[in-house]
């Protein structure tokens, strides 16, 4: 049998290791996709005051610490039964526009889209922001580090610190703006939306107007039908900062909708001896395996899912591009909503559509009258909940759940947290499996494009493995290693 | 010469905190001789090139986790070494060199000279604030590398730009 390992050249940050096993008749027999342990978490937490977490647990992460701090200070809204009033949860879901402008614009440009814009099959030097400035233009990259400082200042202004901010309190928020600030924040928010657009129009451009990145989206290799989850509003519409978490099967069907605080009645969770990170499942149907379809448990939480989980787009822009998402990509309308897009490379064009509409959300917050409130803050003052306090936001990677317990004092007994990529685990651990199926056949490896194609496969979840594991990982380079039966190096391909 | 320094890592990791921990004492070791500032940062890549625009030399103070060295080996890296540390790239955006060349491109004022100083680490996956006893041991002697690379007047900048270069071709 021939083994082949995905692995990092070195033992450098974040080493996730994907090993191939091969079956006798040199199919892919199982495909193992394992991110490193990091301990002690929970004990990290346990005996410290509540309130310290949501800052704590932004710690975890120096990508998406907004995430945890507003899914953390949820939980305390929650724990000590306290209801931020209106301009509060307003100043935060600003707060949160410009920092989803941020990650999806740093997303698409950086990391997933060369792969389309400067090619699939470049090489690896090539596939990054330089090469995408080399293809697009100089001004492109401009606008991009514009982009990121304007909703960078945004972010500080609101947040009280640029990075790791702090402004999030249970009960609200620890300052309100004034109208030259909101001024500030409108004129960003315009041109975060002219800029989406933008992107959008390069993505049309150079990958809806090139035969092959349509076949490539529409292959066999990327398609998964799994269910969906995501947060919808009281309209059943993408919402980031808050709602209930609703999941539709693979035609569309909603399967359940619930609030974020009953997470733990339909989510469950899988243990495998190969790995220590757990597969997060839909309780009402049961662990079936690593696989596909509506008989399966194993569910996925992306942009794609949260657009396939939601009737429409609150905003009007982004709906025009969510009317032609579903259309282009052969959805059908069944009582009333477009079925689900399975095809997963999909998802780089649904992070732009998301893009737009947290663009079009900052600037309606920002004319909004109430944000400029200066009643920004519920002192709480209830007793802590005995069950505990659960808060959840969609983090750019997936939906985001703390759950914190504490006794009387608001001293911490338990803290449990179910991330953007945990949720993902089982579907990525899918793709790289068909990835691989379509790249080796009958034992013979396709050597071409192998690691991108597999790397491609894992790119399109963004995983942030520093919020999977709770670890700051950096550049993870890889090494493709095929060992045959009786365990000889026969083969070595490297990208570092 | 506006200088900055930047101490890299995640100050909950056990050692993963030691670029931070040498950022502090330099604060606390700064003299008037120097205008340099001094900041702490958690994620690499862009965030980097952003946190050095505007100053004529970084230094930057990472943990490794090569497993080449002993814990506590304190070693200035070139700047294509620059992936040996933990927290110079981001694996959600870029690597560092790739970052510095992207904001040069794009018109942003980034340093010629940037220099790194890498402390290998012992135990960088386990939760704590304490670094561990080789690690702790080693901070004064990062520090002193620091301040060294603080006073030295002028820059040698030419390392930097044969890597631009090379990244260019």
């Amino acid at each position: 049998m021939k083994r082949i390992t995905i692995d990092p050249i070195t033992r450098l940050e974040g080493h996730g290791k994907i090993e191939i096993f091969l079956n006798d008749d040199g199919g892919v027999g199982n495909v193992y996709f394992q991110i490193p342990e990091l301990r002690g978490f929970e004990q990290f937490c346990v005996g410290r005051q509540a309130e310290d977490l949501p800052v704590i647990t932004s710690r975890i992460c120096g990508v998406c610490p907004e995430a945890h701090l507003l899914a953390g200070v949820k939980a305390l809204d929650d724990l000590f039964q306290v209801e931020p009033p209106p301009a509060a949860k307003k100043l935060r879901e600003l707060f949160y526009s410009a920092f989803y402008v941020t990650d999806h614009t740093t997303h698409f440009y950086a990391l997933g889209g060369p792969d389309f814009i400067v090619g699939p099959d470049a090489p690896a030097s090539e596939r990054n922001i330089l090469g995408v400035v080399r293809k697009v233009g100089l001004d492109i990259g401009k606008q991009v580090i514009e982009c990121r400082s304007r909703n960078h200042d945004i972010i500080r202004m609101l947040g009280g610190r640029g990075i790791h901010p702090t402004g999030a309190l249970p009960g609200g928020w620890s300052k309100c703006i004034v109208e030259e600030e909101r001024k500030t924040i409108e004129a960003a928010a315009r041109k975060n939306i002219d800029f989406a657009q933008f992107s959008l129009k390069i993505f049309h451009d150079i990958v809806l107007g090139n035969k092959a990145y349509v076949d490539l989206i529409l292959s066999d290799v990327y398609l998964h039908r799994t269910h969906s989850m995501g947060t919808v509003d009281a309209h059943n519409r993408v919402n980031f900062y808050d709602g209930k978490v609703r999941v539709v099967d693979t035609d569309g069907r909603e399967l359940m909708k619930y609030p974020p605080r009953d997470y733990a009645a339909h989510i469950a969770e899988r243990v495998e001896p190969w790995t220590y990170l757990k597969f997060p499942y839909l309780k009402a149907i049961g662990w079936k395996g690593f696989t596909d379809g509506n008989d399966s448990g194993v569910y996925a939480a992306t942009p794609l899912t949260r657009l396939n989980v939601s009737d429409c787009m609150a905003t009007p822009k982004a709906q025009e591009h969510f009317d032609e998402f579903y259309t282009t990509l052969g959805s059908k309308k069944v009582n009333g909503r477009y079925t689900p897009v399975h095809y997963r490379l999909a998802t780089h064009w649904a992070r732009l559509i998301e893009l737009l509409t947290a663009a079009e959300r900052m600037l309606e917050l920002a004319m909004d009258p109430e944000i400029t409130s200066p009643n920004v803050r519920t002192i709480p003052s209830g007793t802590i909940r005995k069950d505990g306090g659960i808060g959840s936001v969609e983090a750019p990677r997936g939906t985001l759940t703390h759950h914190y317990e504490a006794d009387e004092r608001g001293v911490i007994t338990r803290v449990n947290l179910i991330v953007g990529t945990t949720n993902n685990y089982a579907a990525i651990s899918m793709s790289l499996r068909k990835a691989a199926e379509k790249l080796i056949v009958k034992g013979q490896l396709i050597k071409e494009g192998l690691l991108n194609k597999i790397e491609m496969a894992f790119r399109l979840y963004d995983p942030c493995f520093s919020c999977a594991t709770h670890a700051l990982p950096g550049q993870m380079p890889l090494r493709v290693i095929v060992r045959d039966a009786a365990g000889r190096e026969v083969e070595t391909l490297v990208r570092d | 010469m506006k200088t900055i320094v930047v101490g890299m890592g995640n100050p909950v990791l056990t050692d993963d905190g030691v670029g931070m921990e040498v950022a502090r004492q330099v604060r606390q070791a700064g003299n008037s001789d120097s205008d340099a500032e001094v900041v702490e940062l958690c994620a690499g890549g862009l965030r980097i090139m952003e946190a050095v625009a505007g100053y004529d030399r970084a230094i930057l103070v990472d943990a490794m986790t090569t497993g080449n060295w002993v814990p506590g080996t304190v070693r200035r890296l070139r700047m294509e070494e620059a992936r040996l540390t933990r927290n110079g790239s981001c694996i959600h955006d870029t690597g560092l060199v790739e970052a510095l060349e992207i904001g040069r491109l794009a018109g942003v004022r980034v340093p010629d000279d940037v220099r790194i100083v890498g402390i290998e680490v012992e135990d960088a996956t386990t939760f704590g604030e304490t670094l561990t006893a080789a690690v702790a041991a080693a901070v004064p002697e990062a520090v002193a590398c620091v301040l060294e690379l603080m006073r030295a007047k002028g820059g040698d900048h030419d390392e930097h730009r044969r890597v631009l270069l090379q990244l260019r071709n």
